[in-house]
């Protein structure tokens, strides 16, 4: 009963996300259009993202993982904290300066399945890219990747080893 | 009882080229008696180890009274002729099966269980899994009993999530070599290998349709993880959801016309069902607070997913009609073989075969790092 009273109002969810995302914009009642232009448009998310730069790799040399700190994320979720404002800024900061672009790569503690694991870890990067991208860095410049569970900052268990490992890295192309 | 008992013999027994399979539940005590009559040595233990992992049959001296069926097979040139006859004499099977002695035996198994259950048989059928063998994951194939295993990648980045087609024939997964997660594709007959999928973003989670010709997957391209429905060569994509949260882990109803998936936003993973042309999804209510890595059993009845328990996780079994839930112990993520009685899953590293009529667990493959997202052919 609970799910499918969720359901039902996800379309509610969407409009107030639309409405929270495009601030500048007037909010739509609720009960109004939901063709795909006001919900695509729901979201800073929901714009695609831009053509992939082949030959750059998030794990290869040409990318500086060490420039800037991961954000972090509490358990099974992918909001980033206001206190990563600062951090945010800064990301945002460099998009702005010079020509370079940046792959964010969302990752996940060991405690979830693999499938759900790599689309929680795409979901942190889309969130900071989200969160770049309303602090004023440009869209396009922004790559994602998800790696799920692989790859722990801290191959250990335990809620130390795991809130390491709930992140999102930022990758910047050299 | 003893009407149930009557039907299962009446079913096995008329072989009228079971007009429809029977529904009655066969408990462990039901199992029909075959005995093995004379066959060819390398044929005798691959087709009884099949006979009695389909759960089907209990295997009796042929010569015994309590011989239900006897089977038989002799080898040649011409292949494998395999007969299976009732306690009267009386021929119930009676064919010629190609291809290397394992093969052989496996399709012969196959029709033993179709001809005498009704049921379809995984005998023939391939399983696609990840080990970490080398130190790295990447994927590997075997046959429904364990054997004939083989490395299939050696990308020596990471290669996960595989999936086959309904035939066996192709295999699809998320590989990593390019730095971003791609979805690639083997055709297993030639090893001919091609990249797919590679939209900006993550690309995961592919799905055979049942008749093989369309791909479910989840990607981010257009901003957010949502599912998408592409030809089996990764063309064409077109979009089912449009949500905040994260789609994943797609599987296909039988006749190919809906899709089930987890879906997670604020709060645990719950499962949802939405036609695969698009259109309102719709929750599906378990009884558990986290739904993930769900698959729909080949006869549409069942779906198999992971729930989080004592730590780790456990396999759950989701009854569509009657809306109930039920547990079958530890493991990671259950695919249902082609009879939809049996899961493969993970369980401490190990490849398991779960009975989930009897609750039997055996153990398929193990030794080879961690296995993990095991796939199964149809």
């Amino acid at each position: 009963m609970r799910f499918s009273l969720l359901l039902h109002l996800l379309p509610v969810a969407a409009l107030t996300f639309s409405a929270c995302a495009n601030k500048n914009k007037s909010d739509r009642p609720f009960g109004g259009t939901t063709d795909s232009d006001s919900v695509s448009g729901m979201a800073l998310n929901g714009s695609a993202l831009p053509e992939r730069q082949e030959g750059v790799s998030f794990l290869g040399n040409n990318v500086d993982r060490n420039r800037f700190s991961p954000i972090y994320f509490g358990y099974d979720s992918y909001t980033v904290s206001p206190s990563d404002s600062g951090k945010i800024r800064q990301i945002a900061d460099h998009l702005r300066g010079g020509s370079g672009t940046i792959i964010l790569a969302g990752f996940t503690d060991e405690r979830g399945t693999p499938e759900y694991n790599r689309g929680l870890g795409e979901r942190r990067a889309l969130a900071v890219r989200q969160a770049v991208v309303e602090a004023g860095g440009n869209a396009s410049r922004i790559q994602t990747v998800s790696f799920g569970a692989e790859l722990p900052a801290d191959t250990g268990s335990g809620e130390s080893a795991w809130a390491k490992n709930r992140r999102t890295e930022i990758g910047v192309v050299r | 009882m003893k009407n149930l008992l009557a039907c299962v013999f009446l079913a096995s027994g008329s072989l009228l080229g079971a007009a429809e399979p029977p529904t009655i539940t066969i408990s462990k005590s039901d199992k029909l008696s075959i005995g093995l009559g004379a066959l060819p040595a390398e044929v005798a233990s691959v087709l009884q180890n099949d006979l009695l992992r389909s759960g089907y049959f209990k295997v009796v001296p042929a010569a015994s009274a309590g011989a239900g069926f006897v089977v038989s097979a002799t080898g040649g040139a011409g292949g494998l002729l395999g007969k299976v006859e009732d306690r009267g004499g009386k021929s119930v099977l009676s064919k010629t099966y190609s291809g290397n002695s394992r093969a052989q035996a496996h399709e012969f198994a196959d029709e033993i269980v179709e001809t005498l259950t009704g049921n379809r048989g995984f005998a023939s059928t391939k399983l696609a899994f990840v080990a970490t063998r080398t130190g790295k994951k990447e994927i590997y194939t075997a046959d429904s009993d364990g054997s004939n295993l083989t490395q299939l990648t050696q990308d020596g980045s990471i290669s996960v999530g595989p999936a086959l087609s309904p035939d066996g024939r192709t295999l699809a997964y998320t590989g990593y070599k390019s730095g971003y997660a791609d979805i690639y594709q083997i055709l297993l007959g030639s090893g001919a290998r091609s990249r797919i999928i590679k939209f900006p973003g993550t690309n995961s989670g592919a799905a055979y349709s049942p008749e093989g010709n369309r791909l479910a997957v989840t990607l981010s391209k257009d901003g957010n993880p949502e599912l998408y429905v592409t030809s089996a060569g990764g063309g064409s994509p077109r979009r089912l959801t449009r949500t905040p949260g994260v789609e994943s882990s797609p599987t296909w109803s039988p006749d190919g016309e809906e899709i089930i998936y987890s879906y997670v936003d604020k709060g645990g993973p719950q499962l949802y069902r939405i036609s695969a042309s698009g259109g309102s999804p719709r929750a599906l209510s378990t009884g558990h607070g986290y739904n993930t890595e769900p698959n729909w059993s080949p006869d549409g009845k069942k779906v198999a997913f992971n729930i989080r328990e004592g730590g780790g996780f456990a396999v759950a079994i989701l009854d569509l009609a009657s809306s109930e839930t039920r547990t079958v112990g530890s493991g990671q993520d259950p695919v249902w073989g082609a009879d939809s009685r049996h899961l493969v899953f993970a369980s401490g590293g190990s490849l398991i075969l779960l009975d989930a009529q009897t609750g039997q667990r055996t153990t398929l493959l193990g030794g080879l790092g961690a296995i993990s997202e095991p796939a199964w052919s149809r």
